[in-house]
């Protein structure tokens, strides 16, 4: 297996006239080709800035990000990205959101049909392709914008609390969706979470951050069969792990936001 | 039935419902007019029947709709061979001209001024300047220069481009950031993202503009159509001449008819703006 995404030493400080955060700082992690990845933390460890840097729309204060061996310095179609709020043109129908990076390439009209029928159908979208985005519920929403990212075929999958605004039942079938989209098109995942119980549901491994400056403090191998059962004893093991590792980070992330400065 | 629950209201109890609130909006509207044509009248009867020196100022709304409608089928005293339809048709035809040359400068000047911020810069003390001018303040010069078709064209210009160029600046600038990050993981480069993502943006808030445009053009070109210099058509121009010929049951009759011009615009403007809207999907 081949290195997918390689992250050295990244850090990256945020700088205004007052105030100056060293969100991430000498950050290493790589992601192997075809993997699934969850990102876990405590809120403002900085999980969503390592997406966004990846991605290339936030600039890397030093270290390296690589995507198959290539630096990345600006954003790109062989990183697709979903969003926590979808992000999806609101005045475009769902076919054409999901041919919008086809569209500017300049696929031409026939091939994009075809494209855009097949992932609306991976995606369960039969019979919505016209419908624009406030039609739909968040979770068919959450569906185009999974098939928009991948109409590019990226390499790249990189989610951003995708069903962090869903409820939970309706969270519960995304994941499984998703399991099953990814198990058809084989993309490697990066997927930031603060949902311990959705790491574990996911992820082939699960990346600890520690609190800010956010680094890697512990990459936690998930080996159990999918799909996974959330009641089984092995799956509350892994679960009680995680937990005890992000509740000292909570502890200190809790410590420094009491401490004066 | 599945859907309604005891205690729900029925579908066809919530349209009675409604039918009759507008009902009572309707009879309410009426009674208020009602009154103040019967005001308007009485005060019209006492100052003719005392015989006051007022009198001719304030015609009965007999007259002023004998006027109104004979406006549209006859001649306009004063004028030969010219009826409202012919005054309505001069004055729209300056609204549109001047309306349109707006949308052509500030349009494409909102868009440059909200996108880089060195235009911004330089275009912001221009417009702080003239902006708060009163397009009329122009009126004596533009008349001169522009003479009596361009010079009202543009007064109503003036009035109309600073709505438009300052919707679209803050439309501009109000873009969703998150609509720009999604179209540049997609592959989307600035040109790409101004077009697909800007454009499509800022659409509601060129509507504002249009729809606020509107409203102050009408009444700029009412008040650049007074001026004496001109060569005598359009509605503005008529309140004027018929209040000289004595004649003021036209002066009211005309100026019903400009309210009702800045209403039937606005009102194409608004249906113009639905359409668009649920054209792209939104509402």
């Amino acid at each position: 297996m081949t290195a997918c995404i390689e992250i050295r030493g990244l850090s990256k400080v945020f700088s205004s006239d007052k105030r100056r955060v060293v969100a991430l700082e000498s950050l290493d992690m790589e992601v192997v080709d075809g993997e699934f990845v969850c990102l876990l933390g405590p809120s403002g460890c900085g999980k969503t800035t390592v997406l966004r840097i990846v991605a290339g729309l936030e600039p890397a204060t030093g270290g390296s990000v690589k995507v198959h061996g290539k630096q990345v310095s600006s954003a790109g179609p062989e990183r697709g990205m979903v969003f926590q709020e979808f992000a999806l043109f609101p005045w475009r129908t769902v076919r054409r959101n999901i041919e919008f990076g086809l569209e500017i390439r300049g696929v031409p009209e026939a091939k994009r049909g075809e494209i855009s029928t097949k992932l609306i159908d991976l995606v369960g979208l039969k019979g919505f392709e016209d419908a624009h985005p406030d039609e739909l519920s968040g979770g068919m929403r959450q569906r185009v914008g999974i098939a928009r990212a991948l109409a590019n075929e990226p390499a790249v999958l990189l989610m951003d609390e995708p069903f962090g605004s869903l409820d939970a039942q309706t969270r519960n079938l995304m994941q499984k969706e998703l399991l099953r989209i990814w198990s058809a098109t084989k993309k490697t995942v990066l997927f930031v979470t603060h949902s311990v119980d959705e790491a574990v549901f996911l992820a082939d491994r699960i990346m600890v951050m520690t609190a800010r400056p956010g680094k890697i403090r512990e990459v936690i191998p998930v080996s159990l069969p999918r799909p996974r059962d959330r009641t089984s004893a092995e799956f509350i093991a892994v679960r009680g792990k995680v937990l005890a590792e992000l509740d000292e980070e909570f502890e200190k992330a809790r410590k420094t936001e009491l401490s004066p400065d | 039935m599945v859907n309604s629950m005891p205690g729900t209201p029925t579908a066809l109890a919530r349209i009675k419902d409604a039918v009759v609130a507008n009902w009572a909006r309707l009879v309410l509207g009426i009674v208020s007019i009602s009154v103040f044509i019967a005001c308007w009248a009485s005060v019209s009867y006492y100052l003719s029947e005392s015989g006051n020196s007022l009198s001719p100022y304030l015609p009965g709304p007999l007259p002023v709709a004998e006027a109104f409608l004979d406006s549209f089928s006859d001649s306009v005293p004063g004028l030969t061979d010219t009826t409202m339809w012919d005054m309505i048709a001069s004055s729209l035809i300056r609204v549109f001209w001047g309306f349109v040359l707006a949308m052509v400068v500030a349009l494409p000047m909102g868009l440059a001024m909200g996108s880089f911020r060195v235009l911004d810069a330089m275009g912001k003390p221009l417009v702080e300047v003239f902006r708060p001018i009163p397009p009329l303040a122009w009126v004596p010069v533009f008349l001169m220069v522009f003479k009596s078709f361009w010079g009202p064209i543009g007064i109503v210009f003036l009035g109309v481009f600073f709505p438009i160029l300052l919707n679209v600046i803050f439309g501009v600038k109000n873009v969703d950031q998150r609509l720009v990050d999604a179209a540049r993981t997609l592959g989307a480069k600035r040109g790409t993202i101004f077009t697909k993502v800007v454009m499509p943006s800022i659409v509601p808030y060129m509507m504002t503009g249009i729809k606020v445009g509107l409203g102050v053009g009408w009444m700029c070109i009412v008040a650049a159509e007074m001026m004496p210099i001109q060569g005598g058509t359009g509605v503005g121009y008529y309140v004027w001449l018929s209040a000289d010929y004595g004649r003021y049951d036209f002066t009211y009759a005309t100026m019903l008819v400009i309210g009702l011009l800045s209403i039937m615009t606005t009102g194409v403007a608004e249906i113009i703006e639905k359409r668009v809207s649920r054209w792209m999907g939104l509402r």
